[in-house]
């Protein structure tokens, strides 16, 4: 029933459509008029909503910056964070500014140039190689400080030294996060995919001198302004290790290693003083991958030395998890 | 090409080897899967705006399965991601775009009885149709449609055990996308040996309409990168059906570990975004193409820099060729290679700036007429900034670890290809609409059109910025799971509304096609006087284009406002005068 | 349109699609050089069918090329084209041979006995073969057109097309023939 009534409302409003459109073009064929033909009134009101609407749509973007501005990240709880917000904000600006002179000049020209009695003729004008060449080069000049700053800032994050970096591995599967932690060897056991069963859920050898101290964990503790190297790792499906708050991002891709490199320099207490005490660091999943991707996610905790030992001292290792059980 | 007096009601609307009912048929598929598109988008937003609410839409569109009391399944939302961005990129853009105004337009501007071989172009058109069959049906299977994103990574799309869209859902995306290439092929090949062999007397390369350069040039893009996606979906085919590993390796899943080893999965990535970035570019410069033409006939002037115009559309394609990588930044790949990249995307923006400030110098001192078809192109102009800017922070390796695959990058490119192009679409639409059907689309109906789809698309895409830079992933089915994102929902909720309004629109546009298509007021042969070719064959569509010879080509298609002509435009069809020189 | 542009034209349209056609080829054979950087790519040699395939092919062209000059002289040329398509079943035969031997050595295109580098040269040579029958689909139908003589000395548009597509064919095998004896070793 409901269906048919939806029916017959799209069919009267689609009739009543038709109706007033008829009407209209009927009335200016008794006047003799052409109903689409673009006439001069048409181009005072549109170039008059160009120029209007033009400023509007400025403005809001300006009104969006202002009430949203609230709502973006936190600058960065990393070292190489910061750089990165540097490159961002001053290209952001670069951006901005270009985006409102275009944009103004645009919708001035739209507003200035309708054609009308005054402006009947076009100024003939199709080409200037000087002006052309202008802006070809200025933008290459903008462009080439860009990509040069740009390229600096990406050049130190993927060669940073990892030679004192702690070592942890994160793991990604459907639908969540485990970090695997070296243990006193600071060394890693080695794995393999088809090791992965029940407790095992990484697939580490353990066969492996050096994964008897590993301790595997749900939650990524970090210690403050000490440097750590993530490996990554994948048991199924491409996932993306995404940590917003340290501007680190890198893919988790099955049968690959991938690794980033960073060091955290606020606490979580730090950031709760700042962001308000719901504040809490996280590692969320940024690459399509089933049902709960959306719901893909490890607490991520920066600490002191002193409470990360605490906390790590409390998990088992996982020789005493896999082989005392048995 | 001579008797075509005898056609049957076949051979002239369906079995068509007119190229102008050919382009229409383009049209009209693509209107129609645009709806479709568009439907989908509105479905998921709703989901996103208002999670785990009931809506009734919901339910009705989709059934008891898939929404369950009104309630959007989470399988479901990826599957109406993945077949909105499918169907706007390939069916509506590259198909419904470059297919209606190549085919139409190719013949009638370089002056031509026909296409190549109207046969492939028949063809071309009967493999896009029965493509757009297959992932219709696609959509009914059990297990859902494909659903692992419009890239379709592997392993997510090669395994159903992760998603059940990999299933059968899948395989048929494949297909229609294998048949989908073979007709964009065929079409590509026409147009290019067309627009290379088939111009009349005068017609020149340096006299082509800026139109015809975009679609050549998309053509040859086309042409180079689709066999590329070919050879990928080939590959991911035989992972799937035969239990090859091209792609996959090292997988445990559903507590079974998989006998897939030595595959990898970035493999796929590069070969698919080998197409995936010029295909970027196929769906962009037909709208470059077509707006340029618009803005130059309606400021009354002639397009300012020809020459540059044409220089900077070949480099764009060229430099799209060689900058895929910039999908890949963070998929732990060579870091020298991702400078590489930086550095050549970062250069598209030269070419690229080139075009937005010659549109500028083509507007200034200008005598504007505003039709319907010019305000979308000014939209259009409006759009090309605002995206191409965000896309200098994309395309930056450093700043993209931080903004990849957030809804930044939604916002960026749903603006600068998505509603750039389907402003170019539009444009293009109510520009060429009385040489397609002999009649006008209503003047009242489009101005409407336009503003709302101007102000509802930024109100729409331009707040997904702001979530992008607030760290909202994409394709995630709702926010509500981190607390980080709890404050976004006042942004998500306008940008629904605005995407109501903004599809609701779009429905006037479709009655308006249709009605003037029956009812419109006659047009008369140059409504728009303009100078291009097309506008100097009769109103009544006739196969062959010109009921005599074929008018002979003496100057470029911009002398608009031309000092020393008593009229504001003089059509390339007239001879130089005496003393006259050429641009 | 007349006779010159018509060739001009469909032979602009081989030439393009070949561009496509090679691309194809281009994204799988970059994707082995790809894959075979990384590790756990086999390495083994190619059979010698293969060999035989690569002489019979490259025969078969050099006959179409006499065939051409007999239609340019006037001569029919049907023997030349018949003899190319025998030369061309045999190079289908010749690869299913190849296939054959590459199973009983073991090396197969799915299952416990595959490994990429087998699995890749399945698709390499197979997509080729799918290309090679459309030359022969062709060849058959100017062998029937030229033993009804429907071929001139002034338009032989059929003769021209095919022996473009087929040392288009040629040389890809060859080049395909030459990677895999790089990329295998």
């Amino acid at each position: 029933m409901t269906n048919l009534l939806i029916i017959l409302i799209a069919f009267l409003v689609i009739a009543t459509l038709v109706q007033i459109l008829r009407v209209g073009e009927l009335l200016s064929e008794v006047r003799n008029l052409d109903v689409n033909k673009v006439t001069e009134k048409d181009n005072k009101t549109q170039s008059f909503l160009m120029g209007s609407v033009g400023i509007l749509f400025l403005v809001s973007c300006v009104w969006q910056y202002f009430s949203w501005e609230h709502l973006m990240l936190p600058a960065a709880s990393s070292e190489h964070g910061v750089t990165i917000d540097k490159l961002m904000a001053f290209t952001m600006i670069l951006i901005i500014v270009v985006f409102f002179i275009l944009h103004i000049i645009l919708f001035y020209f739209l507003y200035k140039y309708r054609k009308g009695d005054h402006n009947d003729v076009a100024y003939y004008y199709p080409h200037n190689n000087k002006l052309e060449l202008i802006w070809t080069i200025a933008p290459t000049i903008v462009l080439t400080v860009v990509i040069l700053y740009g390229l600096s800032v990406w050049d130190q994050i993927t060669n940073a030294d990892t030679s004192k970096s702690q070592v942890i591995e994160v793991y990604g599967k459907q639908f969540d996060w485990m970090a695997r932690y070296p243990g006193e060897d600071e060394t890693l056991g080695s794995y393999n995919y088809k090791l992965v069963q029940g407790l095992n859920a990484l697939g580490v050898d353990m066969q492996d001198e050096a994964s008897l101290d590993d301790k595997l964990t749900r939650e990524l503790h970090l210690v403050v302004d000490e440097p750590v190297l993530l490996k990554l790792r994948s048991q199924d499906i491409i996932h993306s290790a995404f940590l917003p708050h340290f501007r680190v991002q890198m893919n988790c891709v099955p049968g690959m290693s991938t690794q980033f490199a960073f060091t955290p320099t606020k606490t979580t207490s730090e950031m709760k003083e700042q962001e308000g005490d719901s504040f809490e660091y996280v590692l969320l999943c940024n690459k399509i991958c089933g049902a709960a991707h959306y719901n893909m996610q490890m607490k991520v905790v920066v600490e002191t030395q002193e409470e990360y030992d605490n906390w790590l001292s409390q998990k088992n290792t996982l020789s005493e998890k896999l082989i005392t059980k048995k | 090409m001579s008797d075509h007096h005898n056609e049957t009601f076949i051979s002239k609307y369906i079995f068509s080897l007119d190229h102008k009912m050919i382009a229409k048929q383009f049209l009209i598929t693509g209107m129609f899967m645009g709806v479709v598109g568009m439907l989908m988008s509105i479905l998921f937003r709703l989901q996103l705006s208002n999670p785990g609410e009931s809506f009734a839409i919901l339910e009705w569109f989709l059934g008891d399965k898939w929404a369950p009391g009104g309630v959007l399944d989470p399988n479901m939302y990826l599957a109406l991601v993945t077949m909105h961005g499918t169907i706007l990129i390939f069916w509506v853009l590259t198909a419904g775009l470059t297919g209606t105004f190549a085919n139409f337009l190719i013949p009638l501007q370089i002056g031509a009885r026909d296409m190549a071989s109207g046969f492939i172009n028949m063809l071309s058109y009967w493999f896009f149709f029965a493509a757009t069959v297959v992932l219709l049906i696609s959509l009914f299977v059990e297990t859902g449609p494909a659903s692992a994103g419009w890239t379709i990574y592997p392993p997510l799309s090669a395994l159903p055990q992760a998603i059940p869209g990999s299933g059968l859902g899948q395989d048929l995306w494949l297909i229609s996308m294998t048949l989908f290439i073979v007709s964009s092929l065929l079409g590509g090949l026409n147009y290019i040996v067309t627009i290379l062999n088939l111009r009349t007397k005068g017609m020149s390369m340096s006299r082509l309409p800026l139109t015809m350069w975009a679609l050549l040039i998309v053509a040859i893009l086309g042409v180079l990168s689709f066999p590329v996606l070919l050879s990928a979906s080939l590959l991911l085919i035989f992972d799937r059906s035969f239990g090859t590993s091209f792609y996959l390796s090292d997988i445990v899943i559903g507590g079974e570990a998989l006998h897939h080893t030595g595959g990898s999965p970035i493999l796929f990535e590069h070969l698919f975004w080998f197409l995936g970035h010029p295909e970027v570019y196929i769906i962009l410069l037909p709208a470059l193409g077509i707006v340029s033409e618009i803005i130059s006939v309606n400021s009354r002037k002639p397009i300012f820099g020809y020459k540059a115009m044409v220089i900077s559309l070949i480099a764009i394609a060229f430099l799209s060729f060689i900058v895929w990588g910039h999908h890949m930044f963070i998929t732990g790949m060579d870091p020298f290679l991702g400078s590489v990249f930086t550095f050549t995307t970062l250069l598209i923006a030269i070419p690229s700036a080139v075009k937005v400030f010659n549109y500028l110098a083509t507007l200034w001192r200008a005598s504007i007429r505003f039709t319907p078809a010019m305000l979308f192109a000014i939209g259009f102009v409006s759009t090309f900034i605002t995206g191409g800017l965000t896309g200098l922070i994309l395309g930056d390796s450093a700043l993209d670890i931080n903004v990849h695959d957030t809804y930044f990058v939604v916002g960026h490119f749903h603006i600068v290809m998505g509603l750039s192009a389907i402003y170019g679409m539009f444009a293009g639409v109510y520009h060429w609409f009385p040489k397609m059907y002999g009649r006008m689309m209503n003047k009242k109906l489009g101005y409407f059109h336009f503003w709302v789809t101007f102000i509802s698309a930024y109100g729409v895409f331009f707040p997904m910025h702001f979530l992008g830079l607030a760290g909202l992933p994409r394709r995630y089915y709702t926010n509500s799971a981190f607390p980080m994102f709890d404050g976004l929902s006042d942004i998500n909720e306008i940008i629904t509304f605005f995407a109501i309004l903004g599809g609701v629109v779009q429905l006037l546009f479709i009655f308006n096609f249709f009605y003037s298509i029956f009812k419109g007021t006659k047009a008369t042969e140059n409504p728009w006087r303009s100078n291009t070719l097309e506008w100097t064959t009769p109103i009544e569509r006739i196969h062959g284009n010109w009921p005599g010879k074929i008018p002979s080509v003496h100057r470029w298609a911009y002398d608009y406002s031309k000092p020393g002509s008593d009229k504001d435009f003089i059509p390339q069809t007239e001879p130089l005068k005496e003393g006259e020189t050429e641009h | 349109m007349n006779i010159k542009l018509r060739n001009n034209t469909f032979k602009q349209l081989l030439w393009i699609g070949m561009a496509g056609i090679s691309m194809f080829f281009a994204g799988l054979t970059s994707a082995v050089i790809v894959r075979s950087a990384e590790r756990g790519w086999d390495t083994f040699v190619l059979p010698e069918y293969f060999w035989c395939s690569t002489v019979v092919i490259i025969f078969s062209s050099i006959l179409l090329v006499l065939s051409k000059r007999k239609v340019k002289r006037g001569v029919s040329p049907t023997p030349y084209i018949f003899s190319t398509l025998i030369l061309g079943l045999f190079f289908a035969y010749f690869q299913f041979k190849g296939w054959g031997q590459l199973i009983l050595e073991g090396r197969y295109f799915v299952g416990p006995g595959s490994n990429p580098a087998s699995s890749f040269l399945y698709v390499l040579t197979f997509a080729h073969l799918i290309h090679v029958l459309g030359g022969i689909i062709s060849l058959i139908v100017v062998t029937i057109k030229s033993s009804q003589k429907k071929y001139t000395k002034e338009d032989h548009l059929g003769i021209e097309l095919i022996s473009i597509y087929w040392h288009f064919l040629d040389v890809l095998w060859v080049y395909l023939f030459i990677f895999l004896l790089f990329s295998l070793k």
